[in-house]
């Protein structure tokens, strides 16, 4: 009886935990201090909102609709706020980035599908909306970033993807030391993370298990990404195709004749019984059209 | 011996009504009037895009389409009675051949522009042509509407040529521009031996022809259905449910046309009770056969309720469209059928009521096999508001599918006031027989 008493009460302490918990989501955002403070390298003008503008059509307006107009869709839950209302203008641009990179509920995180310079992009656009706006740029250097080197490759023996970060700096090599390392396979519809998201070693290094049945091209090939996020040097992605995967032929679907192909790909079958029925069908229409000149040749004559 | 003077009756009697009349004229008059109102909204359409209709990405194919398959429908008719019942040797239908005929080409050739109204941007309509693959159930539809028409103009054609001989030698009061289209629509007639016998096998090979075209066309209309993979038209029996469909809203139609054209056009001695009789004997087997389908078109997914097919059919049997339903099943089939059972039912007036209702119901029996499937997609689109889900066609889209109605009524009364709506020969020559 206590034992069942006290099980109750773990549920219900649970959901408690559980409601106050969605509660807390649904009100506002939990943005860690250091990322509210987070700023731009990008200098906002008119041409990177002009950028801006047009991812965020692609990828932002289906649901907060046209900034300013208030057209976004209403019966989301949360509401897709306005981006030029004051409570979205008030945020920092550290906190716009942070929501961007996170999402929550029905807002996907845009962290993988957007460079981050695409991300301050679209802020750049939400800002031109706010006239009072004055930005502060951040001190990181982007041209730092083009000095990163990331070295990679595969160990067929245990299965794993050795990366190894350093950056070529003119006082030497520097290693770059605990910064956030993601592992990625290019596939039809966006990338597809391989393991978890890992941080550097104190040598620069990283080790992805990487699984064994990857569907590749014909040769096997995949095409890996790695990106890395670093608090100095910033945002560094890096692309080689390796051939470590399961070679996959599959003929396209659209290489045959078929019912779902283009008009010069029809089926055989479909072509014939068309084209004779129609034909038969004609030339029985040309009979009796023929049958009229006759009855009228016909009537001529008398 | 020939009996001149009921000849020269039957002859009077039946150009009788080829003249332009106060009534004719008034008829015309509200029917142009209406159409015009429409072609304004059409018209508004084809500035602002299918944004005025009542259509979004949930139900696109909303009133038009549901039209358009009651007007394939309604065009079967002609097939039924000028060739199927006249080369099983039903002699009595010989009178409404041409009446049916009328039917079929105007719903026929109004069709296609039904289709052109659910376009968005008509003037791509050529693409249809240029780009269309030979797969497309589309392109078999345009293919055999068109055939049909050619048909059935045929069909309507080839029986008038001795009736326009007599239109050109009879109706001499009639602008003189409209007795040379007589002439040379008579092509030289003479009723010679040997042009009876071409117009004879003529007519004998269209008669046949007509058979699987007809079948074909309000098929492939089904096909355009039964073809994608969705609750409610995925369905094995859709060919033959259309078609037999297809023959309760022309009978019901040819109905209609047969009173109004007895009482306007004073034909009581022509479309006698005898061919109500036989008409509502003609509804009451095809509704027979109808109801056996929707029978199973309904029971049998309707017992197994299979998770997506119960969404659909919970809404048809009890839910939103329950009223429409049940209402075009009772009204529009059953009832009719089991009034028509009895003889004094099957009187002009009482069966000019009951064709209303079979031919309303067939309309909305359209508008239930379109709709409610297309609002219970099998991946319905995430987070959209409920109006979306909805389909509520607006005036707009209403006004735009009441004109190929009016174009309808506009054609068929039009032609009859050009030709002969009863054959005059045949009717002579069936007179003749009989004596």
């Amino acid at each position: 009886m206590l034992k069942k008493n006290i099980n109750i009460r773990i549920i219900f302490a649970f959901i408690f935990i559980l409601l106050s918990f969605f509660q807390v989501n649904a009100q506002g955002w939990d943005i860690p201090a250091d990322k509210k403070a987070k700023n731009s390298y990008i200098k906002f003008d008119s041409n990177t909102a002009k950028e801006g503008e047009a991812i965020y059509t692609k990828n932002c307006k289906s649901c907060h609709g046209d900034i300013g107009k208030g057209n976004g869709i209403k019966t989301l839950n949360p509401i897709p706020p306005d981006l030029a209302s004051e409570t979205s203008q008030k945020l920092t641009d550290g906190e716009l980035i942070y929501i961007l990179n996170v999402g929550r509920n029905a807002m996907p995180n845009f962290k993988n599908t957007l460079s981050e310079e695409e991300r301050w992009k679209v802020i750049s656009y939400i800002r031109s909306f706010n006239k009072q706006y004055v930005q502060v740029l951040s001190k990181t250097d982007p041209t730092k970033s083009k000095l990163v080197k990331v070295d990679f490759n595969f160990n067929a023996a245990t299965n794993k993807v050795n990366v190894s970060v350093k950056a070529n700096e003119t006082s030497g090599v520097v290693v770059l030391k605990d910064a956030e390392i993601m592992l990625f396979v290019n596939r039809y519809f966006g990338k597809l993370q391989i393991d978890k998201t890992l941080r550097t070693d104190m040598d620069g290094n990283a080790v992805f298990s990487f699984p064994k049945d990857l569907p590749g091209d014909k040769l096997g090939n995949l095409e890996l990404v790695i990106k890395v996020n670093d608090e100095i040097y910033g945002e560094i992605e890096s692309i080689k195709k390796l051939q470590i995967g399961k070679p996959t032929d599959k003929p396209s679907l659209t290489e045959k004749r078929a019912i779902w192909n283009v008009l010069k790909l029809a089926p055989w079958w479909i072509i014939i019984t068309y084209t004779s029925m129609v034909l038969i069908v004609g030339l029985f229409l040309l009979l009796i059209v023929r049958n009229l000149f006759k009855i009228k040749k016909l009537g001529e004559k008398v | 011996m020939i009996d001149q003077s009921k000849h020269n009756k039957i002859t009077s009697d039946l150009l009788s009504h080829i003249r332009l009349n106060y009534s004719f004229k008034l008829w015309m008059g509200l029917l142009l009037t209406l159409f015009v109102i429409c072609i304004y909204a059409y018209i508004t359409q084809l500035e602002n895009g299918l944004a005025v209709t009542g259509l979004g990405d949930y139900v696109s194919w909303g009133m038009y389409i549901s039209n358009f398959v009651f007007f394939v429908a309604t065009s079967l008719i002609g097939m039924l009675i000028s060739s199927v019942l006249i080369l099983s040797g039903a002699k009595w239908a010989a009178p409404l051949a041409r009446i049916a005929e009328i039917i079929a080409l105007a719903f026929a050739a109004v069709a296609g522009l039904v289709i052109v109204s659910d376009m968005g941007r008509p003037e791509r309509l050529i693409y249809v042509f240029l780009y269309g693959r030979i797969q497309s159930p589309i392109l078999w539809d345009v293919t055999v509407v068109t055939v049909y028409v050619m048909i059935s103009a045929l069909l309507l054609y080839l029986p008038l040529i001795p009736d326009m001989k007599i239109c050109y030698e009879k109706l001499d009061k009639t602008p003189k521009f409209l007795r040379n289209i007589y002439k040379i629509l008579s092509l030289n007639w003479i009723g010679s031996v040997e042009q009876q016998s071409i117009i004879k096998k003529s007519i004998f090979i269209l008669s046949i022809l007509i058979i699987p075209v007809a079948l074909a066309i309000h098929t492939v209309t089904s096909w355009l259905f039964a073809s994608t993979s969705r609750v409610g038209w995925d369905s094995s029996i859709f060919g033959p449910y259309f078609v037999t469909g297809a023959f309760v809203s022309g009978s019901a139609a040819v109905i209609i046309a047969m009173f109004v054209y007895r009482n306007s056009y004073n034909l009581k001695e022509y479309i006698t009770d005898l061919h109500f009789d036989k008409m509502g004997k003609l509804l009451v087997l095809v509704s027979l056969v109808y109801l056996y389908f929707n029978l199973n078109e309904y029971m049998v997914p309707g017992y197994k309720l299979k998770k997506f097919d119960a969404m659909h059919l919970n809404d048809l049997f009890s839910g939103s469209h329950a009223f429409l339903f049940w209402s075009v099943q009772l009204f529009g089939l059953i009832i009719p059928l089991i009034l028509l059972l009895f003889k004094k039912m099957r009187k002009p007036t009482p069966m000019l009521i009951i064709a209303l209702f079979v031919i309303f119901g067939a309309w909305f029996k359209r508008y239930i096999i379109v709709i409610p499937t297309m609002e219970h997609p099998f991946l319905p689109i995430q987070n959209v508001p409920f109006n979306f889900k909805v389909y509520t066609p607006t005036l707009t889209e209403s006004l735009i599918s009441l004109a190929p109605i009016l174009l309808v009524l506009i054609i068929i009364t039009v032609l009859s006031k050009l030709l002969p709506i009863i054959p005059v020969q045949e009717t002579i020559e069936h007179y003749e027989e009989t004596k």
